[in-house]
């Protein structure tokens, strides 16, 4: 019932939505029966993915809070760079890219012989059009950061060079999402049926459902699906019974509730795709009842963690150390787990001084299954520590105007975990725009300069493990575990991807065996 | 969610005054007079929709936030907020919004989305839907509750009018979404007879008739109930009136005294008991497309309510407002013509 609402959650979820990563090469799924059969060609998949008629977007550089809608987009065009399994970032239109020795100026080449649908051949041209499109929308400052207009530049046919700003060793990470190419100059109200790059071609879209037909020229290899047609949800809960009935063949993103109906039938998978959100609760550092640090420690060791993700997440997740991006294969799995203990806790909020006759709000919202009832097991288990806390639900709208970025205690939800860096640079670097703790630690505001100015690749994750140290001891978030992202799918439906967050649209590599 | 629509729901009352039986006019040119009225009756009904759609552009004003932050992205920053809002016109007052998205609605202009689709473009798949499955759920509700509603009142305190007023009565105190997960469980997933949900084809209409009679169902059953109590009730009362006394000490047979004196007395409170149910029929769509995905407005509505997004809504509002005008309007030509002919 609330998964839905992470779509259209108010002030601007869609990032959750947009923001949330990994890839083809590696990250798909093997069922257990068809592991060693070889992948068939043939056949149409049928696949349900959420969204609301009312927020159909079609134009690939918009804001799409369907997944439905990102879906068709994502198949239908390709992104510069893709999420990936073992590295973070994987290649897709560009099939390599390299960074001037100040990490300003960046080249990437294009994928040799890729044609658009209608079997024009893709430039350089066409990519800096469509990245200079993706910088002219209102969402595009925060989709290509440090880069303006006039830093795009096409050299050659199949190269495409990017100047940022400043040194950003992250860049072709944030190319991944939404940087769809079109071909130059496509008018306004031709977008919709702009031809596209993608292993799929665009046969019909109608309200939010859409079928697409395989693109025998693809440049990333052979596609084996003859078709994929895509059915929007309006509810999870509708997607399952769907599934349950054999309508669809993949329910996407159905959530930990309709997996659990599904743990009883043998004739359906349940592919789990971890550190999909991560549902951190905020403490604001800057001012209030928890800008002493030792208060956030000893709430960081009041929680009891595996009850969080047992109870919250019915189990479908993992355990969170106080640092976002779990999924990075750079994450420092080096730093000690966190554990409870409730007597140090109790201890440091005596040292702190902290109020414990007073009550203390925590507010959250309905977002996204598993938010609010975060919220409300964490208020009783911190109470064994001796703090009070009453959780206050919001309407989404309400929150994300008046609580976000505001409050002194709320949860939030991040769908991007593939990467410390990103997080880092979006919610904790002092100066970031979503500080949703109003952290401001020079400490780490310097380990992060150093992370993303740094080429050499030692030095940078020596840096990278700094940063990660200094978030675990004192930043704002207390993050209790990781949900998996869960997908159903019918017994014959193979290489569906594993990735988390938008890793589940990579479709290309699936198959059905029979 | 189901606001804007419960809220055309509440009307109902309004139809009352007007319904009147209307007084024996002999005298004048009777055809010139109802006319007259019928113009101003529309008029009246046209200015009331104009009403209820400037209050769905302030109740939005007053909610929290804007469609400028509910269709932005995390991270945006204040600058871009703004050119966002500028872009949807927020930045001017709800008035001037208002006023221009009126002008356009004579003509069919019914605005953008904030996620700049043609509002119009947005509900021309869904709202046929809707019509379909709501005029389907009349339909079904019609025939079946004046059929028990009779069958019960042919013997009145019998075995069968207490069954059927036993049932009408539970079932009427079922909500929609109750009758729908119960008939998904047992027709789709237990016995697998019907599909779960509706999938549409490539024109967005429902791809198999099967996928009509859940959702269809669903609609119906709370409002058979509803509408065999009154048609039940309005039986019996005719009963009890002097020329239908007449009628049985004259020796008519029964189912003449039924269907010429009975029925036809009765009939003008029927007609308003199921006209009452159109507007409850399409609040009710509104839930029940959502548990059978059903390609209806009731999912455009909620997405756009999320949103903030005012001419959506107003869109919704318009063209069911437009229909249970509609409707309501039927009841009562139907009203004053059952009535009026027995004078």
């Amino acid at each position: 019932m609330n998964r839905r609402q992470v779509l259209l959650a108010g002030g601007a979820t869609v990032t959750t939505a947009l923001l949330a990563a990994c890839s083809g090469t590696g990250g798909t799924s093997t069922d257990s029966a068809g592991a060693d059969a070889k992948p068939r060609k043939g056949g149409t998949l049928r696949v349900g993915a959420l969204g609301r008629a009312g927020a159909i977007t079609r134009d690939p550089h918009g804001t799409q809070a369907n997944e439905s809608d990102y879906l068709v987009i994502s198949l239908v065009h390709d992104t510069l760079t893709a999420p990936g399994a073992k590295d973070n970032t994987a290649p897709r239109l560009a099939t390599g890219w390299k960074a001037s020795d100040d990490l300003k100026t960046w080249r990437f080449t294009l994928a040799e012989g890729a044609t658009f649908h209608d079997g024009t051949p893709v430039t350089a041209e066409d990519v800096v059009w469509s990245l200079r499109r993706l910088r002219a929308t209102p969402s595009g400052p925060s989709r290509l950061p440090g880069i303006k207009a006039a830093g795009i530049k096409a050299e050659g046919d199949r190269t495409v060079v990017l100047v940022s700003d400043y040194a950003n060793a992250e860049l072709p990470l944030l190319l991944r999402l939404t940087t769809f190419v079109l071909p130059k100059g496509t008018k306004d109200k031709d977008i919709a049926k702009a031809p596209g790059t993608g292993p799929f071609k665009l046969d019909w879209f109608r309200s939010g459902n859409a079928r697409l037909v395989r693109n025998g020229d693809w440049h990333g290899g052979e596609v084996l699906l003859d078709a994929v047609e895509v059915k929007i949800f309006e509810s999870p809960q509708a997607m399952s019974n769907a599934l349950l009935a054999g309508q669809i063949d993949v329910a996407s993103n159905v959530g930990a509730v309709a997996a659990r109906t599904a743990e009883k039938r043998e004739d359906i998978q349940i592919v789990r795709r971890p550190d999909d959100m991560a549902m951190p609760i905020v403490m604001r550092t800057e001012s209030g009842p928890f800008a002493d640090p030792k208060v956030r420690e000893a709430l960081k060791l009041a929680v009891d963690r595996e009850a969080m993700v047992e109870q919250v997440l019915s189990g479908y997740g993992k355990v969170g150390n106080d640092i976002l991006g779990t999924g990075d294969p750079a994450y420092a799995k080096d730093i000690p787990q966190r554990e409870r203990d409730l007597a140090r806790a109790r201890k440091l909020l005596k040292e702190a001084g902290f109020d414990t006759s007073t009550t203390y709000k925590l507010l959250t919202t309905e977002d996204i299954s598993g938010l609010a009832e975060s919220a409300t097991l964490f208020a009783t288990q911190v109470r064994e520590a001796g703090v009070r806390i009453e959780v206050v639900k919001q309407e989404s709208a309400t929150f994300w105007d008046k609580t976000w970025l505001k409050g002194d205690l709320y949860t939030t939800y991040w769908g991007t975990n593939d990467s410390v860096v990103f997080l880092a640079s979006k919610t904790m670097v002092s100066d970031s725009a979503q500080n949703e703790a109003a952290w401001d630690n020079a400490e780490f505001d310097a380990a992060y300069r150093k992370v993303t100015a740094t080429k050499d690749a030692a030095a940078r994750a020596e840096a990278l493990g700094d940063l990660q140290r200094i978030e675990h001891d004192a930043s704002g978030y207390l993050l209790w575990g990781v949900a998996d992202g869960i997908d159903l799918a019918a017994a014959p439906v193979r290489g569906l991807p594993t990735l988390p967050g938008y890793g589940r649209v990579q479709l290309e590599r699936a198959w059905l065996a029979r | 969610m189901a606001g804007p629509l419960s809220g055309t729901a509440t009307r109902r009352p309004a139809a009352g005054p007007e319904a009147k039986p209307p007084r024996p006019a002999r005298a004048v040119p009777a055809g010139a007079r109802r006319l007259g009225g019928l113009l101003a009756l529309l008029a009246r009904r046209a200015l009331l929709l104009a009403v209820l759609l400037a209050a769905v552009f302030a109740a939005v004003e007053l909610l929290p936030g804007d469609a400028a932050n509910a269709t932005s992205e995390r991270g945006e920053s204040a600058a871009d907020l703004a050119r966002r809002r500028e872009l949807l016109g927020l930045d001017r007052p709800v008035a001037g919004r208002f006023a221009d998205w009126m002008t356009g609605l004579p003509s069919g202009d019914l605005g953008t989305s904030a996620r700049g689709e043609s509002v119009a473009d947005l509900l021309s798949r869904p709202f046929p839907n809707t019509l379909l499955l709501g005029g389907l759920a009349l339909l079904v509700t019609l025939a079946v509750s004046v059929a028990l509603g009779c069958w019960a009142a042919l013997k009145p305190g019998g075995g069968v009018d207490r069954a059927v007023s036993a049932t009408a009565t539970g079932v009427l105190a079922l909500p929609e979404f109750v009758v729908a997960v119960a008939l998904v469980l047992v027709f789709a997933l237990w016995t697998g007879w019907l599909p779960a949900v509706t999938l549409t084809d490539a024109d967005g209409s429902p791809a198999s008739w099967q996928m009509l009679v859940l959702p269809v169902l669903a609609l119906a059953i709370p409002q058979i109930g509803w509408n065999t109590r009154i048609v039940r009730a309005a039986l019996a009362d005719e009963a009890k009136a002097p020329h239908v006394e007449t009628a049985v000490i004259d020796g008519l047979p029964r189912h003449r005294v039924f269907t010429h004196h009975l029925l036809p007395g009765a009939l003008p409170t029927i007609a308003a008991g199921i006209a009452t149910s159109t507007g409850m029929l399409l609040g009710g769509a509104v839930v029940v497309e959502t548990i059978f995905n059903y390609p209806g407005i009731g999912s455009v509505l909620a997405g756009a309510v999320t949103d903030r997004d005012s001419p959506v809504i107003a869109g919704v509002v318009a063209v069911t407002g437009a229909v249970i005008t509609g409707v309501l309007l039927l009841a009562d030509l139907v009203r004053a013509r059952a009535s009026g002919g027995r004078t």
